[in-house]
């Protein structure tokens, strides 16, 4: 069916509902049913994250001096554009190497270093990179925030496959754990999703939906606890929504990737594609090289390089690339000294890489010095300052991603503020 | 004289007025969760109780708070978050003249106590000047070479708020400035509890997944809520309740996520060399087919893992199902084990007595396993009584494995979920800001140990992994095995909140941790918080830390009113023997599970705030739902499994252990699919079953149509109002609004297919067609598919939906 098919639908199950004229005040759930019928355009919001805490100076904060790394020497350090990154062509297992990674998106690349997570724990750490927020369980992560404010309708809003996921009761938060499991929900009115065998003739559906949209505002003409309110919102608008799913299936691939993050990928892009999704949460493990370090390091980071680059690739297929807003980090770093199990423990300072939509690339901010500390910076400036700079924290940079957005001033955002002055603003981060 | 909002007047008479001086003053409660936690129940809950004589104030948002408060918020928000952490004895600012009391650590008895000497220990040091000004807020901002430097902003509302204090505690006497404020409305006021009947179903379908029996339907008419103690006896004693229990502990200790196959991880090689791949040589020989008897041997393989696997949650059911102590969790001297798993373990002969019935997979008896014997010496298992050291969950081979250590985590990942899982507190929770995390790393040798900022957790938490010492072994390997070596010097030795492990305990130490653990009264709390999650799916509220918050009030005065009504639970499962059956029965009893609605609209910011988490309202989890429909309809819908499941919100005990709590579209999908597809299935075989069997429509036949006269109207009304009571457990009067909602749903069908031409006189294809199961064919009106479409929309309701 298609759009104005649906609109017409909707308006006719008011007319079914004897409701078109006497509508009350707008319930955030025929909010959503009136949007349902429009696709969400983008831009599209992916977070890749590297969990476990990767070790930066093998990507693109490298060191190569004080025993920092046994990979490469200091004088090994290859550039791109303004980028300066590790060599690992002669030590990469699988994947992409950063060599390739670079020559391929350097331009298009914005990467910031000394990022301070404050905590080297995993599971604080994760919270913090992924809310902006360290001493609270409440904030929700940026790809369920942005979901929420640019497409809360979308019956896929924010997709997560992994990490912290918290969605501050803003948005549902969806699992879709395989591509087939897309097919599956895609057509839910009809026999084993197959359009010729509907459940109920058409205009009976149709009078089914009316009483459910009559029961609803009849629901909320009742005095109601909070939680029932909330909840009856959002069931009404997940079942509303879920029709638009149908536009899904033309975008699942015949075929599965192996890759577990081109897996996630596919399901994400499908998502966008189809118009039903805002944000994804991508993520894979085992970053946490407590032991070997190098060996894990070196098959991990060229896995994690080649999900991002295999998503740049798909996106262009699709087209639908110039849409992407892509953000790629972990919950810390690693120390810069080996332990005696050839490992590496956590570390609280790390960086992030940023690429897409309103991103102008081809520039690092930041700095770590010699032992890996992080360097001062001037928020304002974005120039290193030693002496008369402030650490760049979580906050700054969930800061500057809700600016990016176009949310840092949405009601939303602002049930959750970060706490920042304007002096401890990053400016013009984005370019 | 200081304005003080925890007059102890107040706080007796409060006691006498809520009955509560009992629970205060018998029971030793010791140190609970948090700080926060003791110090609010203690000092704080009375607040909104006394207020009748207490000052209030009006926050920005128009909460109503007590004033000059101590406790809270500048206890919560600075004392405990900021200075707490070195001034304290055993911290680093031990030896300054500033030196707290940590509630935390002092008996129930005394924190009042202890909280007035923090209370006297702060107004001193506000007093205290130096060039002019307090040395409190100069320290606090990191002046007077303050060795924590600073923390606090001079701008923040933290430091608002310690200035105020400063200037109450330095400046003239002055009289409480009171408001002509009433006082706070009493916390449920205007809440609509859930009538007898709707209590009963809730319950009945939450505990057994069934609908509740019409005995059980009289006796609450009858007897009203008076009757629900028995009936809840009752119901927790069938099978269904102790499915559920060990599903919903499950989704806490979520050792059903053992990697891999259990026979494997869970049995190592070095011990059960012998044992653990019996069904290899299991005798098949009576199977004369090649295939059907490998398929045999996969089977009883696939059997015997899952019944490894249930082994931990199965000894929760053992305790509850014998009325046990719920302590045993962490002290039982036995595991459980089935035919096969005990093959395993190679104990089978010894206990095969015990089983009823050998054959069964899956019958559990309680086994106490000798002390473990390796392949070589060193491999054996020390123990002075030659049995394994069981302590309940602690030292069984699944909850090892499910949570196991490597070289670098030296079991820090055990004692942090050992400190979560049986006394209720998130060590990583609110994880404190280091000023620079990286400098502290590199400045000390051993930062765990002498940094501040980390010992200040790993002085409890490393004692507590060394506890698990013996258990030191890593993936794959089993999990008994001491360390080469011996256990870690760079970390706090083994032992348990300040006591050292006795050297002649160190091969029980599991055991000795477990009989502390069963002692410490963070341990009832912590199970009473565990059943308010199994019964409500989500967890208990988090005390608001953010002062600036314009609903900290209202959020702290929702947290106060949920942490006492845990406690009071948590009192009264102590002193009654910790019978977990009574944990359920009490929540059940409270008004935070029975709230229902509201009287009025709440539409201002503070109420809303206050009653945000009160109402069950949970969508139910996929396993739930299956057992609702079930219940209902006499069979399960069946595809509520495995990848549908986690589509769902289902966890997989492994990546993903969070049940997704609101509906996704992908969620809203499977519910328009399930609605569509229960109804298919059920409504024409209803109507082709005698009228005495008949579930769904017992008072009417199929050819019943509407607008044909008032007795057949009147016939359809009465079959909604059954469906309403059956499906959605909605007692709704014949001539209601819902009801006649449902009813123009239904004419409104049969209307419009009787206007429209060439539709087919047989109810769809696939809805009338079911493997051996009789249905209803022909539709000549249209009735039978708008009855489906009727059972599809209530289907569909979030009362159906939702518990």
């Amino acid at each position: 069916m298609n759009d104005s098919g649906m609109r017409r639908d909707f308006l006719k199950w008011l007319g079914l509902a004897g409701l078109q004229f006497a509508l009350p005040w707008r319930p955030y759930s025929v909010h959503a049913a009136e949007k349902e019928n429009v696709p969400y355009p983008g831009p599209y919001y992916i977070v890749f994250n590297a969990s476990g805490g990767w070790d930066t100076t093998y990507l693109m904060d490298p060191k190569g001096i004080n025993e920092i790394n046994r990979l490469y020497k200091e004088g090994d350090i290859l550039t791109h554009g303004a980028h300066t990154f590790a060599p690992n062509k002669q030590h990469a297992v699988g994947g992409l190497c950063n060599e390739d990674f670079f020559a391929e998106f350097g331009r298009e690349l914005l990467t910031f270093n000394g990022l301070d997570y404050s905590v080297n724990n995993h599971s604080p750490g994760a919270r913090y990179m992924a809310t902006g927020k360290l001493d609270s369980l409440a904030y929700p992560t940026f790809a369920a925030l942005v979901a929420a404010c640019r497409g809360g309708e979308c019956p896929l809003a924010f997709l997560t496959f992994g990490n912290y996921s918290a969605t501050g009761n803003l948005v549902a938060m969806s699992r879709v754990p395989y591509l087939p499991s897309l097919q599956k929900i895609a057509n839910a009115d009809a026999v084993d999703g197959n359009e010729r065998s509907p459940y109920h003739d058409d205009f009976a559906l149709a009078r089914i939906e009316a009483a459910l949209y009559e029961a609803h505002l009849a629901a909320e003409q009742q005095p109601r606890l909070p939680r029932a309110e909330r909840s009856a919102n959002m069931l009404y608008a997940a079942q509303s929504n879920s029709k638009a799913l149908q536009r899904v299936t033309q975008y699942i691939p015949k075929s599965v990737p192996k890759e577990r993050l081109a897996q996630q990928v596919e399901i994400a892009l499908a998502s966008f594609k189809a118009g039903v999704c805002v944000s994804a949460n991508l993520d894979i493990g085992q970053f946490d090289s407590h032991a070997n370090n190098d060996p894990d390091q070196m098959k991990l980071i060229p896995e994690f390089l080649a999900g991002i680059a295999y998503l740049l690739h798909r996106a262009e297929d699709l087209k639908i690339r110039e849409q992407l807003v892509v953000i790629v980090q972990s919950e810390m770093g690693r120390t810069p000294t080996y332990n005696a199990g050839n490992g590496k423990d956590h570390w609280s300072i790390g960086s992030a890489m940023f690429l897409g939509h309103g991103i102008r690339g081809n520039r690092v901010f930041g700095a770590t010095d010699e032992k890996q500390f992080a360097v001062p910076l001037d928020p304002q400036s974005l120039q290193l300052r030693p002496d008369a700079g402030i650490r760049i924290r979580p906050e700054q940079i969930h800061e500057s991603l809700r600016e990016l957005a176009g949310i840092a001033d949405h009601p939303l955002s602002k049930k959750f503020p970060l706490g920042l002055t304007d002096n401890d603003k990053l400016r013009g981060f984005w370019g | 004289m200081l304005p003080s909002f925890c007059h102890k007047t107040a706080i007796k008479k409060s006691r006498r007025s809520h009955g509560l001086s009992a629970a205060f003053s018998v029971t030793d409660f010791g140190p609970v969760r948090t700080v926060v936690l003791a110090l609010t129940f203690l000092v704080c809950y009375p607040a909104h109780i006394i207020l009748g004589e207490e000052p209030v104030t009006r926050s920005p948002m128009g909460c109503l708070v007590p004033a000059h408060d101590f406790s809270n918020p500048l206890w919560l928000t600075i004392g405990e978050q900021k200075c707490l952490t070195c001034h304290q004895p055993g911290g680093d600012a031990a030896e300054s003249p500033f030196v707290l009391m940590n509630p935390q650590k002092v008996e129930l008895t005394k924190r009042n106590d202890a909280q007035r000497q923090n209370r006297a220990a702060f107004v001193r040091m506000a007093t205290q000047t130096e060039n002019g000004a307090s040395r409190l807020l100069q320290k606090a901002i990191g002046n007077l070479d303050h060795g924590g430097g600073a923390v606090l902003k001079v701008d923040s509302a933290e430091y608002r708020l310690l200035s105020e204090f400063v200037r109450r505690s330095t400046g003239p006497d002055e009289p409480a400035s009171r408001t002509n404020e009433s006082p706070q409305r009493p916390f449920f006021d205007g809440v609509v509890m859930l009538d007898d009947r709707a209590l009963l179903r809730r319950v009945t379908l939450s505990l057994a997944g069934r609908l509740p029996t019409d005995a059980e339907f009289a006796a609450i008419k009858q007897d009203g809520k008076g009757a629900l103690p028995a009936i809840l006896e009752s119901v927790m004693k069938e099978d269904a309740f102790f499915d559920r229990l060990r599903e919903g502990f499950n989704d806490i200790f979520l050792t059903l996520g053992v990697d891999g196959n259990a026979d494997q991880t869970c049995l190592s090689y070095e011990h059960f060399e012998k044992t653990r791949h019996w069904y290899q040589h299991y005798d098949l020989s009576h199977i004369e087919d090649k295939n059907e008897r490998q398929r045999t041997e996969w089977k009883i393989a696939a059997e015997y893992r899952q019944a490894l696997l249930g082994e931990s949650m199965k000894l929760i059911e053992h305790i509850v199902r014998r009325e046990k102590p719920f302590t045993e969790i962490v002290t039982a001297d036995y595991i459980m084990v089935t035919p096969y798993s005990a093959r395993g373990y190679g104990v089978y002969e010894e206990v095969k007595s015990q089983f009823k019935n050998p054959a069964d997979p899956f019958e559990y008896v309680p086994v106490k396993l000798k002390a473990l014997v390796g392949r070589s010496r060193p491999e054996d298992q020390e123990s002075a009584t030659g049995f394994y050291p069981h302590a309940g969950l602690l030292s069984t081979f699944q909850y090892l494995t499910r949570y196991p250590t490597t070289e670098t985590n030296r079991n820090r990942l055990r004692a942090r979920m050992y400190y979560q899982h049986f006394l209720g507190v998130d060590v990583l929770e609110l994880a404190a800001r280091v000023s620079d995390a990286a400098a502290v790393t590199a400045k000390y040798e051993i930062p765990t140990m002498q940094a501040s900022e980390c010992a200040v957790c790993h002085r409890t938490l490393d004692p507590v992994a060394g506890l698990f010492q013996d258990y030191w072994r890593f993936a794959d390997q089993g999990v008994y095995g001491q360390r080469k070596g011996g256990w870690f010097t760079d970390m706090f030795g083994p032992g348990y909140e300040g006591a050292d492990l006795p050297a002649d305990q160190r091969w029980r130490s599991l055991q000795w941790l477990g009989e502390r653990t069963a002692k410490d009264p963070r341990f009832a709390i912590a199970m009473t918080e565990h059943v308010y999650f199994i019964l409500t799916g989500r967890k208990v509220l988090l005390p608001p830390r953010d002062f600036e918050d314009p609903l900290f009030a209202a959020k702290q005065r929702a947290y106060a009113e949920q942490r006492a009504q845990t406690e009071t639970i948590a009192i009264r499962f102590a002193e009654t023997g910790f019978h977990l059956k009574q944990v359920f029965q009490d929540w059940i009893a409270s008004r935070f599970y029975q709230a229902d609605g509201l009287a009025t609209a709440a539409a201002e910011p503070c109420r809303r705030a206050e009653l945000d988490d009160v109402g069950l309202v949970r969508l139910l989890t996929p396993e739930q739902l299956e057992r609702k429909v079930h219940a209902v309809f006499g069979e399960k819908w069946g595809r509520l499994t495995e990848q549908m499941a986690t589509l769902y919100g289902g966890i997989d005990s492994k990546e993903v252990t969070d049940r997704a709590s609101d509906p996704s579209g992908a969620m809203g999908a499977i519910q328009r699919t399930l609605s569509n597809d229960v109804a298919c299935k059920h409504v024409p075989r209803d109507f082709a079953r005698p009228v005495t069997e008949r579930m769904l429509f017992p008072g009417i036949e199929s050819m019943v149509t509407p607008g044909v006269s008032a007795e057949q109207d009147a016939l359809i009304r009465q079959a909604i109002v059954h469906l309403h009571a059956r499906l959605l457990g909605r007692d709704d009067a014949l001539d209601s609004a819902e009801v006649e909602r449902t009813f123009r749903l239904f004419a409104g069908i049969v209307q419009e297919a009787r206007d429209r031409k060439g539709l087919d006189s047989r109810e769809n294809y696939h809805c009338r067609t079911q493997k051996d199961v009789p249905t209803i064919s022909d539709d000549p009106h249209y009735t039978v598919r708008a009855w489906r479409g009727v059972v599809t929309y209530l289907l569909r309701r979030p009362e159906f939906l939702y518990e």
